[in-house]
């Protein structure tokens, strides 16, 4: 490992730079001229440029490390994602996902970027310099050998001491840091009663309270800090003392007192340093532990369907139904939410689906897109389908629009490579999308957006795609919800269009307009009570 | 620099400096924990340089009393550093934290008169858990600048006095090393941090709402057969990120390399410069010993100080955001207190609006056309309109978040003339997302009224649909969880209509209550929150989801302005 061979040199150049700075001093007192020891001197310099340079390489190795290190953890859990799929989606929050590749994955920079490279140096190091003390002053070596491990030693037993306390402190502390926090974004509420003059002996006593908690915690954990400084610095005095008293009795050369002097507190630097940054660490190591933990949750996973990139030729048998459901059961978690579900429609009509919540209109949608694990065959024109190719041949609008970023041709021809204007105008129109200029450019989950426009542009999105692609499957699951009676009508009679076009639209809604305008309705609350029977 | 550039850092600031006052610890602590930091500190150049100088000495081998008080001072020394650092650790903290109320509650001040529509870009985003972040970073201007800064420089600068004392030449070369090195280190880590606005900032920004992209829009990616495209993009942002990294890793490693290289260099610079007065014997040999070591040990102090002003970059960041979201000037939309309110009306009835409009902070167009409306008891208003047509804007109008032109009495009194609390005390908002504060269901009804019974709180969570749900959860100290998260959206709406309902306010104003609710529960919901509100009261209703008729006494219709 270079970080290792990078370790060993910075260590003999501090080792060189005691050495040769202590001979020059020495050399110098002695009586010997400036041209004399020149060369030592000279020594002395290039050792300096030595370890300035390890320093400089050794840091940078560090950071370069966590940054790799950073972007192998973050490809890993990409691709778990794409083998876990909606399962592993349903079971973490999608937000706390993206927070733990994104900035949740720099808590590693003090785990990775400091603490194991500090560890390392600390291996190499420590062993380096006692070795040259032992050397140089077998005394001096013998007494920074018996202190040393009093470092972790004390580090160990503070710990102990203190852990079950810490953790008792952290939770009050977790709840009385979120106190000014809850304050203020409750603030327009308080407002509304008139509360929040009453606030302010609030903020202070939580604060206070907060202050007094943390003071606690801190003052044990700088007992730690502490025993390490004094370990350090008693040893340095320890040495010196008895390098001097040994000095008046002849028993060392001074140049070699002075060189044990110098290099002594390195010998502690590295352990104390790896003391110091064992916080960053700590939050770093959870931060690791919850990326492995949903890798291995993505492993767990049997991989659903979801490549779907290409579309299979449409082989049309014209007389079979555009969709055939036969028994399909849909789970979410451990419940059954469809049960054996058998259905199926010709192209041209419009189906409704009703039910009240909870009864897994949405987990049926995605069963059918392939999305959502089912039990049961799917059979499109006839053709059973395996999960994974049956998106290709579906145009698809979900219940929150869930539009993608870009402008607003990328947001509606989502997965098509050449956008084609004319087309995407056609079904802006299609969808009443009338109210937004054309050249909107729309920001992280559709930012700047109404509820309705956002819906119907993702209607827009789906049309696009069915006639682009040819899908002869429209699902639009709740496309009215967000819209005023009049748009709906709108909405309605395009649908009715599509229809006409020679496709199946399969529409979720819980309005009667919608199932008043569809051939055929199917209650899932009916069907599920209709299989208990 | 241009003189207006000159001007505006100024004010910048002149605008900075209350925020940066009020993040200050109390006179007496800050000095003491600024003495232990100068004593620890200059307990470790002590260190050094009495143990140097004993070792020289000794060397000399002169009687052992001779070295008795430098054998005394080295372990004094020593103690006296771990002993001081850990004194200071803890005055500075508590000093730290104890300046940390007054910080609040002066922010909380400024906020006060503002809030809600005067807070600048409240609505967007979660401006207001920045604001509580950039908060809680100011302490870092005690601790992290403030402290380290001086102690640090005062240590540099007394070694130096103190180095000059034996040798000006010495201290010449110390001054200069120390210059010269800190100032090369800021040179640095201002490039870096440059760079890492100009180039890591941004690609973490795109990376982080591509990834959060990906994985929202997982499904909808996966059905368009957009996945595999987005992947590529993901993995192309992570590359070019990891190499700007990997980049500035090269600097990021030179900081404390600069130091090793500037104490060494200036160890040895001062060795050749004091040789000539050790050869003529000006000095003694332990005292060239002590001089030529002293820089190790002051330079390892002064590796604090850049740090400190990169600290100080961070804090003074959050200082001018924190001024930007929380003006100390209140804008004119936002409604004042009147010097000399007006007694305040018997009744909130009749609520008279005449050719009302209002504006946002910052906007110059009003965000809705001029609106006449007369509610009495028992009036239902419904508000219709396409969104955007300012429907908000008037719920904010009818409780004094924001100011208007026009007229708008209150039982024939114009609002103008009253505290806003006061109007408040009568009109009362359900907000479209009701804050919900981690607490019990208890403590989040109570603050309507506090003089409320346990009975009287089961009664009004009965009549908006609650009782039973309440009783699941084990009664009234069932937690609502943190920002609500243990409640949907419905049941966080009926908990604003019971606080509403507790309060003794005559009109009601409902605001969207169904616009973080399940759409198959929308029209139920609404209902029942309709029906829950008795005769006694004025309701104005803003929905987007239809009221039945049979429930509504007048509807009115808001437009955009233009």
């Amino acid at each position: 490992m270079i970080g290792s061979a990078v370790a060993v040199v910075h260590t003999a150049s501090i080792i060189a730079f005691s050495w040769f700075l202590a001979h020059s001093i020495a050399g110098l007192i002695a009586g010997e001229s400036l041209e004399r020891v020149a060369l030592t001197i000279l020594a002395t310099a290039g050792s300096i440029l030595a370890r300035a340079g390890t320093q400089a390489l050794l840091d940078g190795l560090a950071v370069r490390g966590a940054a790799v290190v950073k972007s192998q953890l973050r490809r890993r859990v990409l691709a778990g994602l794409d083998r876990g799929g909606s399962a592993l989606l349903g079971t973490t929050s999608s937000a706390r996902i993206a927070t733990l590749i994104g900035q949740g994955l720099d808590a590693l920079d003090g785990y990775v970027g400091r603490y194991l490279p500090q560890l390392i140096l600390t291996a190499v190091a420590t062993p380096l310099v006692v070795l040259a003390l032992l050397t140089a002053d077998l005394a001096t070596g013998i007494a920074v050998i018996l202190t040393l491990p009093l470092i972790p030693l004390f580090m160990i037993l503070i710990g102990l001491a203190t852990q079950a306390m810490q953790r008792r402190q952290w939770e009050a502390l977790g709840s009385l840091s979120q106190g000014f926090l809850e304050v203020v974004r409750g603030l327009s509420t308080l407002m509304i009663f008139g509360r929040q003059h009453r606030q302010i002996p609030r903020i202070e006593a939580v604060t206070e309270q907060y202050r007094q908690r943390t003071m606690r915690v801190l003052r044990l954990s700088f007992l730690s800090g502490f025993a390490l400084e004094l370990a350090a610095s008693l040893s340095v005095a320890v040495v010196a003392v008895s390098v001097g008293v040994r000095l008046i009795d002849g028993d060392i050369a001074f140049a070699l007192g002075l060189f044990v002097l110098v290099l002594v507190p390195e010998a502690y630097l590295p352990l104390r340093q790896v003391g110091a940054q064992y916080h960053a660490a700590a939050e770093g190591i959870a931060a690791a532990d919850d990326v492995l933990a949903l890798l291995e949750k993505a492993e767990d996973v049997p991989a659903a369907g979801a490549e779907s990139t290409s579309a299979a030729p449409l082989a049309r048998a014209d007389d079979a139904p555009a969709l055939d459901l036969r028994d399909l059961t849909v789970r979410r978690g451990d419940r059954v939410v469809v049960d054996r579900l058998s259905a199926s429609w010709q192209a041209g009509q419009v189906v409704a689906i009703t039910g009240p919540s909870g009864t897994g209109k949405t987990s049926l949608l995605l069963a059918i897109l392939g999305l959502h694990e089912a039990e049961g065959a799917v059979l499109m024109s006839g053709e059973p389908l395996e999960p994974a190719q049956r998106a290709a041949r579906i145009a698809w609008s979900p219940q929150s629009a869930e539009l993608t970023e870009g402008t607003l041709d990328e947001a509606v021809a989502l997965g098509v490579a050449s956008v084609d204007r004319a087309a995407v105008e056609k079904a802006l129109q299609w969808a009443r999308v009338q109210d937004l200029p054309r050249d909107t450019v729309l920001g992280l989950a559709g930012d700047g957006l109404s509820g309705g426009q956002a819906q119907r542009l993702a209607l827009a999105r789906a049309v696009y795609r069915a006639r682009e692609r040819d899908c002869r499957i429209v699902i639009l699951d709740e496309p009215t919800s967000a819209l005023d009676s009049e748009t709906e009508a709108g909405v309605l009679a395009s649908v009715r269009e599509l229809a006409d076009e020679g496709r199946l639209v399969l529409v979720v809604s819980h309005r009667r307009s919608v199932v008043a305008a569809a051939d055929v309705h199917l209650d899932l609350q009916l069907v599920a009570a209709e299989v208990r029977a | 620099m241009t003189m207006t550039d000159h001007e505006s850092a100024r004010a910048a600031r002149e605008r900075r400096r209350p925020v940066l006052r009020a993040a200050m610890p109390a006179r007496a602590s800050l000095l003491a924990a600024l003495a232990l930091g100068v004593l620890a500190a200059g307990s470790a150049v002590a260190l050094l340089a009495t143990s140097s100088w004993l070792i020289a000495r000794a060397a000399e081998q002169p009687p052992i009393l001779f070295l008795g008080f430098a054998i005394v001072g080295v372990r004094a020394f020593a103690l006296g550093r771990a002993v001081f650092r850990y004194l200071e650790r803890t005055v500075a903290h508590d000093g730290a934290f104890r300046s940390l109320a007054s910080l609040r509650v002066a922010i909380f001040r400024r906020l006060l008169p503002l809030a809600p529509d005067g807070v600048r870009g409240v609505r967007r985003g979660d401006l207001l858990t920045t604001l509580v972040r950039d908060v809680d970073t100011l302490q870092d201007l005690p601790l992290r600048v403030a402290q380290p800064l001086v102690s640090g420089g005062i240590v540099a600068g007394l070694a130096v006095v103190g180095v000059a004392w034996l040798s000006p030449v010495a201290a010449a070369v110390l001054a200069l090393g120390l210059v010269a090195t800190i100032a090369a280190a800021l040179g640095i880590l201002r490039l870096l941090s440059r760079a890492a606005d100009a180039r890591v900032a941004p690609l973490r920004a795109r990376l982080a709402d591509a990834v959060l992209e990906y994985v929202t829009r997982w499904e909808v990616l996966n059905a368009f057969g957009a996945a595999e495209e987005r992947r590529a993009s993901i993995l192309d942002l992570d590359g070019a990120l990891r190499r700007a990294q990997t980049r500035q890793s090269a600097a990021a490693g030179s900081v404390a390399a600069l130091f090793t290289l500037g104490a060494g260099a200036t160890a040895l610079a001062t060795l050749v410069s004091v040789e000539p007065a050790l050869s003529t014997g000006a000095l003694s040999g332990p005292q060239f010993a002590l001089l030529v070591l002293v820089p190790l040990a002051v330079l390892e102090v002064a590796a604090a100080l850049p740090l400190a002003m990169t600290a100080w970059w961070r804090v003074r960041a959050s200082a001018d955001r924190i001024v930007a979201a929380v003006p100390e000037h209140v804008p004119s939309e936002i409604p004042r207190p009147p010097a000399a309110p007006a007694p305040p009306p018997l009744t909130a009835t009749p609520l008279t609006l005449r050719a009302v409009t209002a504006r946002w902070p910052g906007q110059s167009a009003p965000a809705m056309a001029p609106l006449d409306l007369e509610l009495g008891p028992g009036d239902r208003v419904v508000v219709e309109g396409p969104s955007g047509a300012g429907k908000s804007t008037l719920a904010h109008v009818l409780v004094r978040f924001l100011d208007h032109e026009g007229d708008y009495l209150l039982g024939g009194i114009d609002v103008r003339e009253l505290d806003p609390d006061e109007v408040r005390r009568h009109v009362v908002l359900c907000e479209q997302a009701p804050h919900l504060f981690d607490t019990s269901i208890r403590q989040n009804l109570l603050f309507a009224r506090d003089t409320a019974t346990d009975a009287e709180l089961l009664d009004v969570l009965d009549r908006v649909g609650l009782g039973e749900w309440c009783r699941e959860r084990g009664g009234l100290d069932a937690a609502v969880g943190e920002r609500g998260r243990l409640v949907s959206g419905g049941e966080a709406q009926r908990i604003a209509l019971a606080r509403a309902l507790l309060s003794s306010a005559a009109v009601l104003v409902v605001d969207e209550p169904t616009a973080n609710v399940d759409p198959a529960r929308a029209e139920s919901l609404l209902l029942e929150l309709v029906s829950a509100i008795g005769d006694d009261r004025a309701v104005v209703i803003i929905s987007h989801t239809p009221v039945p008729d049979r429930l509504v006494t007048q509807r009115i219709r808001v437009t955009a302005t233009g």
